[in-house]
């Protein structure tokens, strides 16, 4: 009885353990850098570091706030570039999701599949040549042919986790609408939309979330400074020219980061719902 | 069967259902056809076209097209030993990301699976890493890898009682890609933690006491069991870890540039690096040309190993 009390023990120390070692693993860093972006300069520059502020001081939040007027102007374009790609695209998933879960055409598997492959494409051999086309119809260097570009880089993977949530609505509720009347589009609208409610923020919120992580598709369509989205023009403007003043750096990451992870928790539910429907079928 | 019973009451349509259906359906379907024709498949096609042509950014300024240039684009790569180097880079990234990142994402995912306190807190904060914008990330692990005032260096110069002080992970050709994976990693883990869990709680607790009951030890179970009823979840989880580090691109071009001494130039920073720094689009093509073929081979490959179909 007490070896199998101890191995008890023994396994729940395990566990502990490997929670707290992978945890901390995921966790400090970020704690670091909020740590840093309340340090005084001089105190961020200290060796051997310290691990709780000595003076803690608001002047590098202050600053950036007062002195980097682009840094807003980066986040403005990145909140109209990924709101519009985000609706945009949860519009076409929806409407090809709904297509490819309820209809079985032939074509239909082709699309799939194509769906399927674009992911795979490498982003930098689309930009090569979209750099070329974008600038033939005059869409180089705007808002709106990034948001376009986007879209292409998010409908693929967006519609057939769409189109799983729609395999998720019974067929009798829709058949039995059509037989009270409704029609096809009256019972998308009417019906089975407001069932897939959970499915639609989540794609919304799941594209939100990738276009805003975009670097590529900025920093090859987009020339100049005052229309660049937060990746690129964080990248571009403060590594080199300012990278020595890192609590600046580390202020700009936490302003950076807090709003998606904001907007992570509080649409946690239906992410974790979509993000696993996107993987785990049945 | 319904279909049927739905023509008996809308008769009066001119269509029937059926093909109401199918316009109906084409229709909807076309604009996802459409956006994903023109930004994906004709973009690249037509990068596969321009990698055999002499096609350089003044080809798009002046609008002359490009012109047939005898594979030299492939041959240049081949001869001056650029494309080798990186896609060996590439293959030893994305080994190391994967396979660290299965390990400890199922090992996060077991203890949380186990009847842990407050599994469902750690479950969302795990979660923060995920939401960090690739680029920040990078900024997050360059602060701690810096060489001079860096976390990492103290860290390093505790663990080994004083003996390396001065590690300066990105600086050096050795560890830089190292260094890269571990940024990596710390973004990626928590998704494939998430998925595996979901896996994990669709595992039928039944069938794991019953064996149990039988005198089957944990780890018979957990390879016997838990791993066969969680295959089509890993082989997703996979499939993901090997596409996004594949295209790793804004994380190595943040951190190092592809540098020091091209130790983690991967296709990705060659060829953004061949299309975009040095304006030839044309030997970017062929590189992506390349990463395209060796993709196709690894999905292949993949599919193979993993016994293809058997959970569709």
């Amino acid at each position: 009885m007490k070896s199998v009390k101890a191995a008890k023990r023994l396994s729940a120390f395990v566990r502990y353990f490997v929670l707290v070692v992978i945890l901390l693993m995921l966790l400090f860093p970020l704690y670091w850098v909020v740590l840093t972006s309340f340090k005084t300069n001089m105190e961020a520059y200290a060796y051997p570091p310290t691990f709780i502020a000595e003076n803690p001081t608001v002047q590098a939040y202050i600053s950036l706030f007062t002195e980097n007027a682009e840094f807003f102007v980066y986040y403005k374009n990145n909140l109209i570039v990924s709101g519009a790609t985000a609706i945009l695209t949860t519009l076409l998933a929806v409407l090809g999701g709904y297509v490819l879960s309820r209809f079985h055409y032939k074509w239909n598997s082709l699309v799939a599949a194509i769906l399927y492959a674009s992911q795979m494409f490498p982003v930098v051999s689309r930009m090569i040549s979209l750099y070329g086309l974008m600038g033939k119809v005059h869409l180089l260097n705007t808002r709106t042919g990034l948001t376009l570009a986007l879209l292409g880089a998010m409908v693929p993977f967006t519609t057939m986790l769409m189109s799983s949530f729609f395999d998720s609505i019974p067929r009798d509720i829709e058949e039995a609408a059509i037989i009270d009347g409704c029609t096809r589009p009256q019972v998308l609208s009417r019906v089975v939309l407001p069932l897939v409610k959970p499915g639609l923020l989540s794609v919304g919120i799941y594209s939100f979330l990738m276009t805003w992580d975009d670097y590529l598709h900025c920093a090859t369509l987009i020339q100049s400074d005052e229309l660049r989205t937060l990746s690129t023009g964080i990248a571009l403007r403060y590594l080199g020219e300012l990278s020595y003043d890192w609590s600046l750096v580390n202020t700009i990451s936490v302003v950076a980061m807090l709003p998606m992870i904001l907007l992570f928790f509080f649409f946690q539910k239906y992410m974790v719902k979509g993000l696993v429907a996107g993987a785990v079928k049945g | 069967m319904a279909t049927t019973a739905a023509n008996k009451v809308r008769r009066r349509t001119t269509l029937t259902q059926r093909q109401g259906d199918t316009i109906f359906s084409l229709l909807l379907i076309l604009p996802t056809i459409l956006v994903t024709t023109i930004f994906i498949l004709v973009p690249v096609v037509d990068s596969v076209i321009q990698s055999f042509l002499d096609y350089k950014m003044k080809n798009i300024i002046s609008g002359n097209p490009g012109t047939w240039n005898n594979f030299e684009n492939y041959i240049k790569l081949f001869t001056n030993s650029k494309l080798g180097p990186a896609i060996l880079q590439t293959f030893i990234f994305c080994v190391i990301v994967v396979v660290a990142q299965f390990i400890l994402g199922m090992a996060l995912a077991l203890v949380l699976n186990s009847n842990i306190k407050c599994a469902r807190f750690f479950r969302s904060i795990m979660m923060t890493p995920w939401c960090v914008p690739t680029v920040i990330s990078a900024l997050i692990w360059m602060w701690i890898f810096q060489p001079q005032y860096g976390l990492m260096r103290y860290i390093v110069s505790v663990l080994t009682f004083g003996q390396v002080t001065d590690l300066a992970m990105l600086n050096s050709p050795s560890t830089a890609l190292l260094g890269i994976a571990i940024a990596a990693l710390w973004k990626q883990v928590p998704l494939s933690t998430l998925l595996l869990l979901a896996g994990l709680q669709n595992v039928p607790g039944e069938i794991q006491e019953a064996a149990t009951m039988d005198g089957a030890n944990a780890r018979v179970c957990f390879f016997r069991i838990t791993l066969p009823y969680m295959k089509s979840v890993i082989k997703v989880v996979l499939s993901m870890a090997i596409i996004e580090n594949f295209k790793q691109f804004p994380l190595i071009w943040t951190m190092t540039g592809g540098g020091p001494n091209n130790s983690t130039t991967t296709l990705a920073v060659l060829s953004y690096r061949e299309a975009f720094v040095s304006n030839n689009l044309g030997s970017g093509a062929a590189v992506t040309t390349v990463w395209m073929l060796l993709m196709i081979v690894v999905v292949v490959v993949y599919n193979k190993l993993m016994g293809d179909n058997e959970t569709s």
